[in-house]
Parts: structure tokens; sequence; C-alpha cells
């Protein structure tokens, strides 16, 4: 048999590391259930992996700096001709996001039971509130609990804002906005170069069992857009979009992970 | 060849580079800088990432090329300015002090023997135990023969292993 072969030093290593593969693994499992010496070392390098995890893991929840991610991000801009200078970029959002909010909210109106779809619902409300300065949410971060509390409450199903500090993006405040037949949620986030995205939330839509991640620019609006059972989710922002999909993943992980822990309802 | 990296895998990647970077340097804010110049020499190079290849493996190994430059540099001007640069290995390691929110004991302690290992081991270790690369990757990051790295690796085990059998009288001045 050839559990008799006797173990190397890398052998013991890398069936700890689980590097082996299956058919060697088993061999060298049945020469530890017969030699304990040689389990004991094994069972001490897993103990090790592990306290080395324990002990590292919780770096990678930490905040991440602005300077690294326009370091990975800002780059990526440099070798895209088409990207506006940043404050060009402000100006126009701002004019653009005026002139949207306008012409969206009598659009709006006009098409009172031929709704416009999510996507473009949700680039609108975000291009007429984002682009307000000074009051771009109903209640501010600094009451985030009773934010969530109070939205909640008017959409009848338990809402949560997604943490996207780790992505340089903070937590601006909220609002109740129009959805198509019962109210929707506002979340708006912002950056140090005060670039705004918002998170729009409707529970009015038809079910569905599609949860793809879909695509879409709405009047120079980039929106990322996804359906969770009878729940609509949309990220919208002047962002290109690779930086808007990296975002948007996150909202959706942790949306999923708050609906796990949530009780059934 | 791609003309760009996938941007939301580079951000993904951003906190374990962050990680790797403050285990090789031993200091939050020359790992950030690591890590600035590791971006930006990947974006210099992207041309030779090869699309649908683990993106992750090729920044640790741009990192880790980066960081051998930038050491051998460092130690040519202590060589000039100091004959006593022979601080040890751990020399410059403060992370163990900046201790984990964690209250369990054992996780700072073995944060300050990682800080003892020799920088080749740590690496190696790092790259087994924590990213749980596979040895040929490894011996790809590092450039070195897979039998480098299965030496280092059971060193720095071993290592590990006796410090923590026998505290070192010196680890309660670390604390």
């Amino acid at each position: 048999m050839s559990a008799n072969m006797p173990l190397s030093d890398e052998d013991l290593h890398a069936y700890a590391d689980n590097q082996l593969s299956r058919e060697r693994a088993g061999e060298v499992a049945a020469t530890l259930a017969r030699e304990p010496a040689l389990a004991a070392r094994v069972a001490e390098i897993r103990r090790q992996n592990a306290l080395l995890r324990d002990a590292l893991d919780p770096w990678l929840g930490e905040p991440l700096p602005r300077e690294l991610l326009s370091a990975a991000a800002g780059s990526a801009a440099r070798i895209r001709p088409r990207w506006l200078p940043a404050a060009l970029a402000v100006a126009a959002s701002l004019v653009l996001g005026i002139g949207l909010g306008w012409f969206g909210r009598s659009e709006m109106l006009e098409l009172a039971g031929t709704p416009v779809t999510f996507q473009r619902q949700a680039a609108l409300t975000h291009a007429l509130y984002a682009a307000d300065a000074n009051r771009p949410v109903e209640v501010w971060a600094n009451e985030e609990e009773r934010l969530v509390r109070w939205l909640s409450k008017r959409l009848n199903f338990p809402l949560h804002a997604p943490n996207l500090n780790g992505l340089g993006f903070a937590l601006v405040g909220g609002r109740l906005v129009a959805g198509n037949e019962k109210p929707g949620a506002l979340f708006m986030y912002e950056n140090a170069d005060r670039q705004r995205i918002s998170l729009f939330v409707r529970k009015d839509g038809e079910p569905s069992r599609e949860t793809a991640f879909r695509y879409a620019v709405e009047d120079g609006v980039g929106v990322f857009y996804w359906i969770d059972e009878d729940c609509g989710y949309a990220l919208s922002g002047h962002l290109d979009r690779g930086q808007l999909l990296a975002i948007a993943r996150v909202v959706y992980g942790q949306l999923a992970a708050a609906e796990a822990a949530a009780p059934k309802r | 060849m791609p003309e760009t990296l996938p941007h939301p895998d580079l951000v993904a990647a951003l906190p374990r580079l962050r990680r790797y970077a403050r285990v090789l340097t031993g200091d939050v804010h020359r790992a950030d800088d690591l890590v600035q110049d590791t971006l930006a020499r990947a974006w210099e190079k992207r041309r030779l990432w090869q699309a649908g290849s683990d993106l992750r493996a090729w920044l640790f190994t741009i990192m880790h090329n980066v960081h051998v430059n930038q050491f051998t540099m460092r130690q040519r001007e202590y060589a000039h300015a100091s004959l006593d640069a022979d601080d040890g290995p751990a020399a410059g390691w403060e992370i163990a002090v900046r201790a984990t929110q964690s209250d369990r004991v054992e996780l700072s302690e073995v944060l300050a023997q990682v800080g003892r290992l020799p920088a080749e081991q740590r690496e190696v270790l790092m790259l087994a135990a924590v990213e749980e690369l596979r040895y040929e990757e490894i011996s790809a990051v590092l450039g070195v023969p897979i039998g480098t790295v299965m030496s280092r690796l059971s060193r720095a085990r071993e290592k590990l292993r006796r410090m923590t059998a026998e505290p070192s009288p010196t680890l309660k001045v670390v604390r």
C-alpha cells in the first residue's frame, strides 16, 4: 500500500495547507492516523494558520484611504482621455442635474399611469437631489437610525443603509421619494471629492426572480440596478462603469448579508 | 493584451494588498506608500497582465519586487549613514504594538512573533498560511524555486512554534 510511504516534511505542510490532491491527501491521512507525533505537527501548523488569520483578518475590514482608492482608479482615469477634468465634471453635473431634475419632475407628472422605467426613475431622482448643494436629503446621516426606521415604516419593509466608508463614500442621509404607486427611499453618499452617489429603493415593481446586475446610462447618469424578489435597487452616479459596479457589488453584498441576518418575514 | 486592468477587482484586492504591505514593512504608513507604488507600477505594466489570470497574485508579485528594490536602496543608505545598521529582523516592526481590537492576547503575541521572523520567511508564511496561495504561486510571486519556498515555510513555522512554546523575555517589553 502506498499509505506506507514515508511522509516528507513537504507532505505535512501541503496536507495542513490543503494543497494536496485528494488521492495523496487520503494517503497522508491514513499515515497520520498511525503516527500521533506527525498528526500533532499537522495540528500545530493548522493552529498557527488559524491564529495568524484571526490576528490579521480584522485588518481587511478597515476603511481604505482615499489616496489608495484613487491610485486604483485615478490611473484608470488617466488612460481614458474621454474623462473630463474633475472641476469641469462637477460643473457639468450641476447644470445637468438641475436641468434633468426639473425635466424629470414634469415628465414623472405627465407620465403618471405610464411609469418611466425603474432605472430612469432612479437616475432622474438622483440627478434631482444630488445636485442640491444644501438640501440633498431630508434626514441627515447624524440621525441614521431614525432615518432608517422612518423610511422602513413608510415603505413598510425593513431597509438598510449600506456602509460604504470602506470605499470612501460616507452616508449623507436620505429621503422619501416618489415610487410608482408606493413611496420609494433614497440614500445618498458623498466622497471627499464631493462626488455623490445614491441608492434608490422601491418595492412596488413586478416580482422577479432575476437578480442580475444591469447597467444603463440615463442622460449621463450611470445606473446599476437589480431586482431582488419584488424589491428594486438602483445605484446611480456620475462615475464610470467600473467604479459604480465595484460599489454596487458591495451594496448588494451588504444587503444580502443584512437580509440573511434578519428574522424571516 | 489588455489595455486596462479590471477596476472592480483591483479595488477588491486593496485590503489584502494593504495587509501584505504591512507585514512586509511592519509600518502602517510605509505600507500604504508601498501599496500606492505597487498600484502605479501595475498600471504602468498593465500590458503584462494576462486577462483572466489571478490579478491578486500578479499584484503580490509587483509588490514584492517594488519592496525588494526599495529595501535594497534603503539598506545602501543605512550602510552609508551608520555602521550599526544591524537592529535585527524585528527593527521597525510596530504593528504588534498597535494591539488588535481583540481581547485575545495570543493574537497580538503572534503578530509580535511574526515580526521577529526574517523578512523572507515572513513573506512565505504570509502567502501560504494567510493568503492561502498555492506553493507554485508563491514560488512565482517571489521568484524563487519551490524548494526554497518549502524550506522557508518550514523554518518559519518551526520558529513560530518554538516561540509560542517558550515565551521570549523581550515579549513583555514589546507589549
